[in-house]
Parts: structure tokens; C-alpha cells; sequence
């Protein structure tokens, strides 16, 4: 299902297998990590690890307010475009465009873009 | 004596009659509490109080959001317990305290002018207890009154005769900076409580080394500069020296490095000043000193071990450097930012 090459159109799961505030960690070859969220039924990306440490952000809570926090130490950021939000983040994430196709979720990789 | 306990990892510890907050409490015992800055600049020592009355003294401390304050979140280092806690924490190996922290009245041993407004102090420890920390980390100092605590970092070597180093720059307006520079005489006395601090010299890094201060940064900086070359197991490393100022009257620290052995082969320094339109003999580099590493090192910058210190605003901007256009990884970063 998934072309290894694919990078502008990576699957990631199913709509339906997320629910509203959860969120999937997908682990792309040759690149880190990233992260795919659900909120208020649309789909967001940025990378998994923090910026301040070595955490998962798929581990942390996603809420209604599109703010990611990190497990480790409550640092936040938005989902919607990577920015850090609370300390102790600072530097911001990539976030990827994400689109849903005949209710399958893809990430363009090749797009990752940090705010400036 | 209140008893803390962090939730869900049987870590607990008491914080004693002379210690003013929880996370100092909890390093002191040995635990690997979550923190950086000590000042509640930073962020990282947030916690969740699930049982027992806390002491908070700052309330609006900037690293607390609003977010933060709706969800009841707290910062370790400026909070002491009042009764029993239980906490939830993070807590990680990494944020253990290599040499355990201790709180001593210390007695100043004699001040200099470094520059119009940076006097590097020394204090002397009771029964010249060795000086126990790593190159690069800092202590905090409180007047035996109770104004402060403050961070400062040392600018000396760890050393057997009970010496304490900082350069402190006079923040105008600074309650606390103002008093030492105000007070402070010979004979005065201090209560020093250190070490702490993550961006101490990493000595078994073969990498060559980037130290990047700005204005008051240099303390540290000094530090770790002095320590590689000190070290006989460092020989092989270079250490790029950027220490950037505003004007160049804020250009200090060559003297010191000068006098280290192998200055001449190993030390490259590289002074910069911000605000050239004040001076105009000045014919060195001029902008903002992360602008100025990343012409000079650009595609290099991955190969070094660096260690930034100073305002948070060039902690950031270099760190966000080093990151994004240079691909250091973060485990090669090493920072304060003196909140
Ligand atoms: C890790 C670290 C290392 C540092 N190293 C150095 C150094 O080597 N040399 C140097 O010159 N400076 C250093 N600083 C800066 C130093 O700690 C002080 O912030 C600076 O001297 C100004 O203090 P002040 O009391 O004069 O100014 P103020 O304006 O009176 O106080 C500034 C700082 O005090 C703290 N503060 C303010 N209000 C409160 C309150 N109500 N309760 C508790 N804390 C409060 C905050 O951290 C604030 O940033 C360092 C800072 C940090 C975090
Ligand atoms: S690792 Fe994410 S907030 Fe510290
Ligand atoms: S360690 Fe408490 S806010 Fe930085």
C-alpha cells in the first residue's frame, strides 16, 4: 500500500481509525519521525520529537485547541503550523501538508516546513 | 520538614530548613528533577500538585502561559512546600546532579573591574571546601538578608582551595546585580548554592569546540575555555571563541584566554559588536554574533561541540541556527539563557 518512494504521498492510516484528539506516529525511512493528529475531524502533521528534548509528542495530549504538549516537560505547540507555544519550547516543528483520499490519510514529506 | 513525593516513580525526598524551593530540594538529594535556567525563565521544571499546600512566592514568573495557570501547572523553582506533596514530575537520569548541589555562606575575596559595567567577583568557601562543579555551570547567590536568589555562572576552574569565580554584569535598574556591585566589599558575605546546570564541558567529546557568549555569557564561557585547555585529554581540540557586545567598551575576556597554555595555536577569538553606529573606529566584524558564526562556519558547524551563553533572545536565535541551517543535533548544543 505504502511505495517507500512515495514521499509527497505517504499513507497513514485510515479517517476513521483516529478519533477526534489522538494521534498516530509514523516512522518514514530516512527521516525522523512524524507525527499525524485529529482535531475537530481534520488532519495535521508536524514532526514527533520536540524541539526542547528527545520526547514523542504522540505520547503527550492534543486538545480542541490544536495545541500539542509534550509528555516531558508541558512545553506546547500548535499543530496547525509547528510554532512553539509554552515554554520551555522555543524552536518550532515542521508541519506537513495532510490530505484525506477515499478515507486514507497521506502526508506530503517532501513539504515539511518550519514557520519562519 | 516537608517530605516531597513524585507521583508514580517512588522517588521521594525532604526539602530541609535552609532550602527555598522544591526543585533545589530534590536535586540536592541526588534526584534527576526536570530544569535549566533555576529562575523561572525556562519552563522546564513545570509540575502538577496533587496533594499538599505549596509556598509561591511568584506567581506570574514568565515561563508560566496562560494555558499553564488554567491547568494548574507550577515551576519547581519557585515553589517550596508547605506541607507534605505529592507531584507529578518529570524526572530523567540526564537532570541528575553530577557533583551534588550545597548551600554555604561564602565570603568575597576580592573584586575587579573587567569592564565598566562586568566586575568579576571571587569568594572564598568556609574551610576552603573544595570548589566542586564543572566548567560552564553556574550557582545561585542570595544575600544572607534573603534578596535574590540570582544564577551566575563561574568563570574559574573547579578547584581545591575553595575558590568561587563569577563575572557579573550590572543590569540597570537590578535588584540584585546592583546590590553586589553596590554592596559587596571585601569581607562581605554571600550564600552560595551550586552547582547546577546542564551546559558544563563535555570532556569526552572529540570534537573541536564553539563557544558562543553574548554580552554577560562570557562568564561560563571563560570557564569552558579554560577547562579545555587545562585538560591534558583535551590536546587535540581547537576552541572557536564568538563573544559578541554591543560597542567594544562590552569586549572582554582575551586577557584571560591569552595567558591559558596554547593560546597562541588553539584559541581562535573572534570579538563582534552590535551597534557599530556608536562606534566608529571600530573595524571588526559588527552584527548579531549568530549572523556572524554561521557566514564564518556555515556548512562546518556539525563538527563542533558548542556552548552558547547569554540573553535569551541570542541563546535562541543561535540555537535556532545551529539547528536549522547549521544540523547540529541537539545533543551537540549546550545552553544557558540568563533569564
Ligand atoms: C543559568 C543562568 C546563569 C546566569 N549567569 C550569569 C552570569 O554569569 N553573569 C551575569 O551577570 N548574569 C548571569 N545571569 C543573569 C542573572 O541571574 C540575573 O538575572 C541578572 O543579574 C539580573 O538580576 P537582578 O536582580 O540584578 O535584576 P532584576 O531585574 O531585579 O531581576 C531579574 C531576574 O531575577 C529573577 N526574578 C525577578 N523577580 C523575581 C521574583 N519576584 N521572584 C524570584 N525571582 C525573580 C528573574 O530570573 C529575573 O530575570 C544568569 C542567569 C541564568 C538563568
Ligand atoms: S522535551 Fe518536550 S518540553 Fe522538554
Ligand atoms: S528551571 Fe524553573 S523555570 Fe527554568
Amino acid at each position: 500500500m505504502n511505495d517507500a518512494n512515495d514521499r509527497k504521498h505517504f499513507y497513514v492510516c485510515k479517517e476513521d481509525d483516529l478519533a477526534d484528539n489522538e494521534m498516530v506516529r509514523i516512522d518514514p525511512p530516512d527521516q525522523p519521525p512524524v507525527v499525524v493528529y485529529k482535531v475537530g475531524g481534520n488532519f495535521f502533521a508536524t514532526d514527533n520529537t520536540c524541539t526542547h528534548g528527545e520526547a514523542s509528542l504522540a505520547e503527550g495530549e492534543v486538545d480542541d485547541d490544536f495545541i500539542i504538549e509534550c509528555p516531558f516537560h508541558g512545553g506546547t505547540f500548535d499543530i496547525r503550523t509547528g510554532e512553539a507555544v509554552d515554554f520551555p519550547c522555543v524552536l518550532p516543528l515542521k508541519s506537513y501538508p495532510v490530505t484525506v483520499e477515499g478515507g486514507c490519510v497521506y502526508v506530503n514529506l517532501d513539504e515539511g516546513k518550519a514557520p519562519a | 520538614m516537608p517530605t516531597i513525593k513524585i507521583e508514580g516513580t517512588g522517588e521521594q525526598f525532604e526539602q530541609t530548613e535552609s532550602q527555598d524551593c522544591i526543585l533545589r530540594a530534590g536535586l540536592t538529594a541526588g534526584y534527576g528533577l526536570a530544569y535549566e535556567c533555576n529562575s523561572g525563565g525556562c519552563g522546564t521544571c513545570k509540575f502538577q500538585l496533587i496533594e499538599g499546600e505549596i509556598e509561591e512566592p511568584w506567581p506570574t514568573a514568565p515561563a508560566l502561559s496562560a494555558r499553564d495557570i488554567k491547568k494548574g501547572r507550577k515551576l519547581a523553582c519557585q515553589c517550596k512546600a508547605k506541607t507534605d506533596l505529592v507531584i507529578k514530575m518529570r524526572t530523567d537520569p540526564e537532570y541528575a546532579p553530577i557533583n551534588l548541589p550545597a548551600r554555604f555562606e561564602a565570603t568575597l575575596s576580592s573584586r575587579r573591574d573587567v569592564t565598566s559595567d562586568i566586575v568579576e567577583f571571587c569568594f572564598q568557601a568556609p574551610d576552603s571546601a573544595d570548589a566542586k562543579f564543572l566548567p560552564g555551570q553556574y550557582a545561585m547567590l542570595t544575600f544572607p538578608d534573603g534578596r535574590g536568589p540570582r544564577a551566575y555562572s563561574m568563570s574559574n576552574l573547579p578547584n581545591g582551595d575553595g575558590v568561587w569565580e563569577f563575572w557579573i554584569r550590572r543590569k540597570p535598574g537590578g535588584e540584585v546585580s546592583g546590590a553586589l556591585f553596590d554592596e559587596l566589599r571585601v569581607g562581605g558575605r554571600i550564600v552560595v548554592d551550586g552547582p547546577y546546570g546542564h551546559a558544563y564541558l563535555r570532556a569526552e567529546s572529540e570534537r573541536d569546540i564553539l563557544c558562543i557568549a553574548g554580552g554577560s555569557g562570557i562568564s561560563p564561557m571563560l570557564s569552558i575555555a579554560r577547562g579545555v585547555l587545562m585538560d591534558p585529554d583535551m590536546e587535540g581540540r581547537q576552541v572557536h571563541f564568538y563573544f559578541g557586545g554591543r560597542t567594544p567598551d562590552d569586549l572582554c575576556g582575551l586577557d584571560e584566554l591569552k595567558v591559558l597554555p596554547g593560546f597562541q595555536e588553539r584559541v581562535h577569538y573572534h570579538p563582534a559588536i552590535s551597534m557599530p553606529e556608536e562606534s566608529p573606529e571600530w573595524t571588526g566584524d559588527t552584527g548579531f554574533i549568530h549572523e556572524i558564526v554561521e557566514n564564518q562556519l556555515g556548512n562546518e558547524l556539525s563538527r563542533f561541540e558548542c556552548y552558547l551563553a547569554g540573553p535569551p533572545p541570542m541563546v535562541q536565535a543561535t540555537t535556532k541556527m545551529l539547528q536549522l541551517q547549521g544540523n547540529v543535533p541537539t545533543g551537540q548544543i549546550h545552553y544557558d539563557p540568563f533569564y
